[in-house]
């Protein structure tokens, strides 16, 4: 045990302690998870820079030396959740304001499983912190203030599809297991059916809990259904899902030599989650679900960068495959981040104006904190993938690998780059969309006179501290693509210098390249521009300042300004896509009609009620399936028990011969 | 084998030479111009009496209010005024028997507007003649774009607010909202008599009155409807170019 | 005394939904005009309009709760979940009147839209009380100055009914040739808008320039552009010789061919044709229901047309084709107009072809819808115009109308439910309101 294994075990268990904490004293709780997200801070930053951390070590029970240990991998994602954690606990010290200890207790239980999963060396105690987590979560969503009802339907929802996940990724590990013969996270040469088996299940496995397509609705519907308390709404978008990215990332990289089809299979997945978590974040209308649907986007890029990389890892080109891992975990980082800020804005959103309803905020909140406002506004931007944040530098990096995909040596892969690329592309205009709906009716929009709600204090810091971070990091970007290199290299079981030469290079650190005759990111220079840009414009407006200027109401064709309900709707600003794409979307007009047809002005309770629905059609598919489940359990429970004594005793009957023959035989 | 370019072709320019150039006779049919006294005489009593607007008086002719009913020509009034009839203050629409009118007084000049205006039609209650008559002003023969006059679809694009009709009750709200949503420097201009003076509708009930009563206006452009060539006059005295030319 | 223009009713001939459709209504309920599609007549009752034809008549004569303002076509209140309301006017350069529509959306589509009429509404029909006919026409002239003709014919028509006076044959015909005029401009002029809407530029040019056109050979015939003061006996400037009648005849030939030219591109050009076709249907039974008259209902497949069915001298004498559409659809409406111009050019070649030297005689007048008070209508650009004049010892005492504007409102608003919100200016053109004469 060196210092940073130290420092990552005090931080390990003061996650646990806080829970501990939490159940005295909730604030007390967060403040104890707050210290120790900072010394896990410190020891991932640590662990990357000086090649590792060391923590306390056991013996497990097959005799191996199993540990809490960072490399570059699993330093980096501890990296990416401390900043996260950091901000979200300092968060809900203000935030939380129920009556129960619940939710600070199950907060800091979730916490410390994730550091454990991430942090241990062996696959038992990865599972055991992958399973503390999912029932920790689920505490977490039942503390929701939502209708009982639906907040428990939601919680079971995330329940299922948590347990599924545990399932799969238990026989993953099962088939590592049985190839390596060690419960650590070794090396895994075997060749054969097995390496796929074991990454077909750590896709389904991870896949669940990243909320991917087909299983997007995991990660949607307990968000957007139950309310979730924001604090943990963010823990669980951000970081439950990154947990997910780690344990793919973690299972690839033991696996060695992946045949091509994982890489596209990963490609295709990645694309239709991009594509649907867009569409759906775009006609979204909840504070949460549509950053719940954005998670589902910036997860398939993931999956897409890493999908990229695992094809060209089997087809044998080296650059392409460094450059998309970097931009795979620059993606995980940049969303990890960003999708942070937004949900704890979400939650200051409704506590000040206490709706979840994009249609009703109608900019009560504007100009309440202006710090909290500033990060919202960099954290938003950056996941619509605006210069020069952390999102735009990734997408950027991500669509430079798909452009790339035109060297893939199969024809096959290099049409799913194609289409994927397309599916990128077009998802970035519908999530520019959902971004812009987001920002526009929670923040900008210009409240009615009067209709001003009142800011809860201290929100807006932790805010303000994650937009920071998502700046620094975007306009850093190249120097904090060589700080990552380690854990590239770690992903890869061979050292990755950044800049690598070939694709990837960081020429003089102020620049991105991706090959020489490619593109070229100057992020720095962007801010700089941008700076240049402003001073003209603000030069401009304090001339015009000087020369009068005069504020007068919006022109509305000539009638009054902001008359109530003759305002644009969030609903009406992305109806044009539910009709654009109503093939997808299932949208449909459902038309009521209570009384007669009033004319002339006869007083007539005549009206009509309209909604336009739209369907996700995956959870069409799981509600049948769910009801075939319940339809088949129920005849089995009729089968098997119904109640009849004379059918118990047959059983009995049954249970006594086989032990007597069970007896005889041994 | 019809196509547009032939069409287009074969019609040749169709465009006004007017104002570098006097109006032809097709561009100023006989409405084009207030009537005037023939001869050096006064305005005749039964001129005076046939006046359904009280456009006569002995001594001269009110310009702001003539409707172009044509009951005095039967009296010895003819159209025989000038085209460029607008004026950049009310009392310089009444003329003096048949003296030129009076000089406008002194007056602050207009804004400088540079070699371009750009317009805001608002209608506060016109029969539609008028703004079918602004709208001609973009059609072929007249094209104002040459004259650098444009026509904007928001009043925060705008110079000049263009009125037309006689301002009603219901629209004085929505006129003065259009007037404040305009940048400074602007200018107002009363374009037809229902501005100026109410015309026919003068004392109706749900009518307000002259426009000047609302608004400051600098640009008077008499007529029943004007024509495009008084409304390119006037607005080119509202850009600060008028180069007043006699009609053919 | 020639034939009254319909046949008076013994009883309320549409209390229910089928039958007759309300053609005009009195405020005052003392009488109700109605129009039997079936029969291709006129009916004349005495009395206030029952059932249907009330609600029609209700909506046409209806007036502000406060102020001025009146939304002039039927609600039908829709709520929902995200359903907000786009206000569009009063002042607006889509539309050139001043006139406000509320439009009911969840965005994009269009789930109801009332237009509100009454911002221009200048008391003209209250002022005209205790005039003389000659100082009313001054105002009915300009209750809608492009649609002048139409106008001052039915009013001049219904004054000469309401007093019994015969009319000179002459004067006839100078109304058929305004309003002829009138109605090729308007028709174009409907033309022209959806040309600019469909961003057709050339199109949109040309056809701006053939109006001018009929608007400057207006003034050269009546001296003025809109021709003001032309149509009462006696007009001071009006030039029709046979030297001026000539000149109109070979212009209107030049004009008649660039026409047809200019529709025929027109019909080639897709994104012109796509834009208006399906957009705004007013089938034949919302057009029958809501009591759609002119182009609309022509296009709606109901063929009536007053210069035919309530024909004066000297439609009487000419050919007139009249044609009909089945689809409803804005397409249809511009085909019908399109056709009407065709067949106003050739009602100008006949009407002037048969004017020789003078026209003497005169004609009398139709007669009273009640002693002292006169019924007439004319077929306007977009459609039939009913005015009813009270006038005794030369003085007005009463006016009441009921114009083409007012009677398409609903027709439009029901038709356009269900489109989005582009779909508006193709849908308003195709229908030729008036603002201005919808308030008076």
């Amino acid at each position: 045990m060196d210092l940073l294994g130290g420092v990552l075990t005090a931080a390990t268990v003061g996650f646990f302690a806080a829970a501990g904490t939490g159940a005295a004293h909730r604030t007390a709780g967060y403040a104890v998870a707050l210290a120790a997200s900072v010394l896990l801070f410190v020891a991932s930053v640590g662990a990357l820079a000086f090649g590792g951390a060391h923590g306390i070590a056991w013996v497990g029970p097959l005799g191996e030396t199993e540990s809490l240990a960072l490399d570059g991998l699993s330093a980096f994602f501890t990296l990416a959740a401390s900043i996260v954690w950091i901000a979200t606990s300092a968060y809900s010290i203000y935030y939380d304001d129920q009556s129960s200890s619940l939710l600070s207790v199950f907060y800091g239980l979730t916490l410390g499983a994730i550091a454990l999963l991430i942090a241990c060396t062996s696959w038992v105690y990865f599972l055991v912190g992958w399973e503390t987590m999912t029932l920790a979560s689920y505490g977490m969503i039942l503390q929701a203030r939502g209708p009982s009802g639906r907040v428990f339907d939601a919680a079971f929802v995330f329940l299922a599809f948590g347990e599924a996940s545990t399932l799969f990724v238990l026989v993953a590990v099962a088939g590592l297991r049985f190839a390596s013969g060690s419960f650590l996270e070794a090396a895994v040469s075997s060749g054969g059916i097995l390496p796929s088996v074991v990454f077909a299940c750590a896709l389904v496995g991870f896949g669940l809990k990243m909320g991917v397509a087909p299983f997007h609705m995991s990660e949607w519907l307990p968000i957007a259904h139950s309310s979730a308390p924001s604090n943990a709404s963010a823990v669980l978008s951000s970081t439950l899902t990154l947990a997910g990215v780690y344990g793919l990332f973690r299972v690839l990289s033991v696996l060695s030599g992946p045949p091509i089809w994982w890489g596209a299979v990963t490609l295709g997945i990645g694309a239709v989650s991009v594509l649907l978590g867009a569409l759906f974040a775009s006609v979204s209308e909840h504070t949460k679900g549509l950053p719940a649907y954005s998670t589902i986007e910036n997860n398939g890029l993931v999956l897409v960068a890493l999908g990229i990389a695992l094809i060209a890892r089997a087809d044998g080109l080296t650059d392409l495959m460094v450059f998309a891992l970097f931009a795979a975990f620059y993606q995980a980082l940049a969303h990890a981040l960003a999708k942070t800020a937004v949900f704890l804005a979400a939650g200051y959103v409704e506590h000040s104006a206490h709706t979840f309803d994009l249609n009703s905020i109608r900019g009560r909140v504007k100009g309440s904190d202006p710090a909290g406002f500033a990060g919202t506004v960099a954290a938003v931007l950056s996941l619509a993938a605006a210069p020069p944040l952390a999102g735009f530098v990734s997408e950027w990096m991500i669509l430079e690998a798909l452009f790339q995909s035109y060297r893939f040596t199969p024809q096959a892969t290099q049409f799913i780059g194609l289409v994927a690329g397309a599916a990128v592309a077009l998802a970035a205009g519908l999530i520019l969309v959902a971004m812009v709906k987001f920002l526009g009716f929670t923040l900008l929009w210009k409240p009615a006179p009067g209709d001003t709600a009142r800011p809860t204090r201290g929100l807006g810091v932790p805010i303000a501290f994650v937009g920071a971070v998502v700046l620094g990091i975007g306009v850093g970007a190249p120097w904090v693509l060589r700080f990552v290199a380690p854990s590239v290299g770690a992903f890869l079981g061979t050292p990755v210098a950044a800049p690598v030469g070939g694709l990837l290079s960081v020429p003089n650190g102020w620049s991105i390249l991706s090959g020489s005759p490619f593109g070229i990111l100057s992020p720095p220079v962007i801010p700089l521009a941008l700076a240049a840009g402003g001073a003209v414009a603000f030069g401009y407006y304090a001339l015009g300042r000087r020369a009068g200027s005069r504020r007068v109401p919006t022109w509305m064709a000539g009638s009054p300004e902001g008359r109530p309900g003759e305002t644009y709707s969030s609903f009406g600003y992305s109806t044009g896509i539910r009709i654009m794409m109503d093939s997808v979307l299932w949208t449909r007009e459902i038309r009521t009609r209570s009384g007669d047809v009033t004319t002339a002005g006869i007083a007539s309770p005549a009206v009509y009620n309209v909604e336009l629905e739209v369907l996700d059609v995956f959870k069409l598919f799981y509600d049948r399936l769910v009801r075939f489940g319940d339809a088949v359990a129920f005849g089995l429970k009729r089968a098997v028990m119904p109640g009849r004594l004379g059918q118990y005793l047959v059983y009995v009957l049954f249970a006594t011969l086989f032990v007597v023959i069970y007896v005889a035989a041994a | 084998m019809p196509s547009w370019l032939g069409q287009a072709a074969r019609r040749g320019l169709l465009t006004s030479r007017y104002p570098v150039a006097p109006a032809t006779p097709a561009e100023t049919p006989e409405s084009a111009r207030p009537p005037r006294p023939s001869g050096n005489s006064g305005v005749p009593v039964a001129a005076v009496d046939a006046c359904p607007v009280r456009a006569l008086e002995p001594s001269g002719v009110d310009d702001g209010k003539c409707i172009r009913c044509s009951r005095c020509l039967a009296h010895g009034l003819g159209y025989s005024g000038p085209v460029e009839a607008s004026a950049a203050t009310r009392d310089a629409l009444v003329s003096r028997g048949s003296a030129p009118p009076l000089p406008a007084a002194k007056r602050a000049p207009l804004a400088d507007f540079g070699r371009s205006v750009h317009v805001f039609l608002v209608d506060v209650g016109s029969c539609n003649a008028c703004n079918l008559e602004v709208l001609a002003l973009a059609n072929p023969f007249y094209d104002t774009t040459r004259l650098g006059i444009f026509f904007t679809n928001s009043p925060r694009h705008a110079d000049v607010l263009l009125v037309v009709g006689v301002p009603t009750e219901e629209m004085r709200a929505p006129l003065l909202r259009a007037f404040e949503a305009i940048p400074s420097p602007k200018a107002v201009v009363a374009a037809g008599v229902c501005p100026i003076s109410g015309g026919v509708f003068a004392g109706n009930a749900g009518v307000l009155g002259p426009l000047s009563d609302v608004l400051p206006v600098d640009v008077f452009i008499p007529g029943c409807p004007p024509t495009p060539v008084n409304l390119i006059d006037g607005l080119l005295r509202a850009a600060g170019r008028s180069r007043p030319r006699g009609g053919a | 005394m020639t034939a009254a223009p319909w046949t008076v009713a013994d009883r309320d001939p549409s209390p229910w939904e089928t039958g007759p459709v309300a053609a005009y209504g009195a405020r005052d309920g003392t009488l109700t005009l109605y129009n039997d599609y079936a029969s291709g007549r006129a009916i004349l009752w005495p009395g206030p309009a029952a059932g249907r034809a009330s609600e029609l008549v209700a909506l046409w004569n209806r007036r502000g709760n406060a102020g001025r303002l009146r939304p002039v076509g039927p609600s039908e209140p829709v709520e929902g979940y995200g359903v907000f309301t786009f206000p569009y006017g009063p002042i607006s350069m889509g539309v050139p009147e001043s006139g406000r529509f509320d439009v009911r959306t969840y965005g994009e589509r269009i789930l109801e839209i009332t237009p509100t009429a009454g911002f221009k509404d200048r008391g003209i029909l209250a002022a005209l009380v205790g005039r003389s006919v000659p100082d009313a026409t001054l105002a009915i002239e300009r209750v809608a100055g492009h649609l002048s003709a139409a106008h001052v014919s039915a009013f001049l028509a219904a004054c000469e009914s309401a007093e019994g006076r015969d009319v000179p044959t002459t004067e006839l015909w100078v109304r058929a040739l305004a309003q002829e005029l009138q109605r090729i401009y308007n028709h174009v002029h409907v033309i022209a808008r959806i040309a600019e809407a469909a961003s057709q530029n050339v199109g949109l040019a040309q056809t701006h320039a053939l109006a001018e056109e009929v608007l400057r050979l207006q003034a050269a015939l009546f001296g003025h552009r809109w021709m003001f003061g032309g149509l009462v006996d006696g007009a001071a400037l009006r030039k029709l010789g046979p030297r001026e009648r000539d000149a109109a005849a070979a212009t209107l030939r030049r004009l008649a061919d660039q026409f047809e030219e200019l529709w025929t591109l027109f019909l080639d050009s897709r994104t012109f044709v796509d834009r208006i076709q399906a957009t705004c249907v007013v089938d034949r039974e919302t057009a029958l229901r809501w009591g759609a008259v002119g182009p609309t209902l022509r296009a709606s497949g109901v063929p009536w047309d007053d210069r035919l069915r309530q024909a004066v001298p000297p439609y009487t004498d000419l050919y007139l084709e009249l044609p009909k559409e089945s689809d409803g659809d804005a397409l249809s409406r511009v085909v019908v107009r399109a056709e009407e111009v065709r067949a106003s050019f050739l009602l100008l070649e006949q009407l002037l072809s048969r004017w020789k030297g003078e026209i003497g005689g005169r004609e009398p007048a139709a007669p009273p819808a009640a002693p002292g008070r006169g019924l007439a209508r004319v077929e306007a650009p977009s459609g039939d115009l009913v005015y009813d004049v009270t006038v005794r010892d030369g003085t007005i005492r009463h006016v009441g109308m009921r114009t083409p504007s007012h009677a398409n409102w609903p027709a439009f608003a029901v038709g356009l439910k269900g489109g989005v919100f582009t779909d508006f200016h193709f849908a308003y053109e195709s229908f030729g309101f008036s603002f201005a004469e919808t308030d008076g």
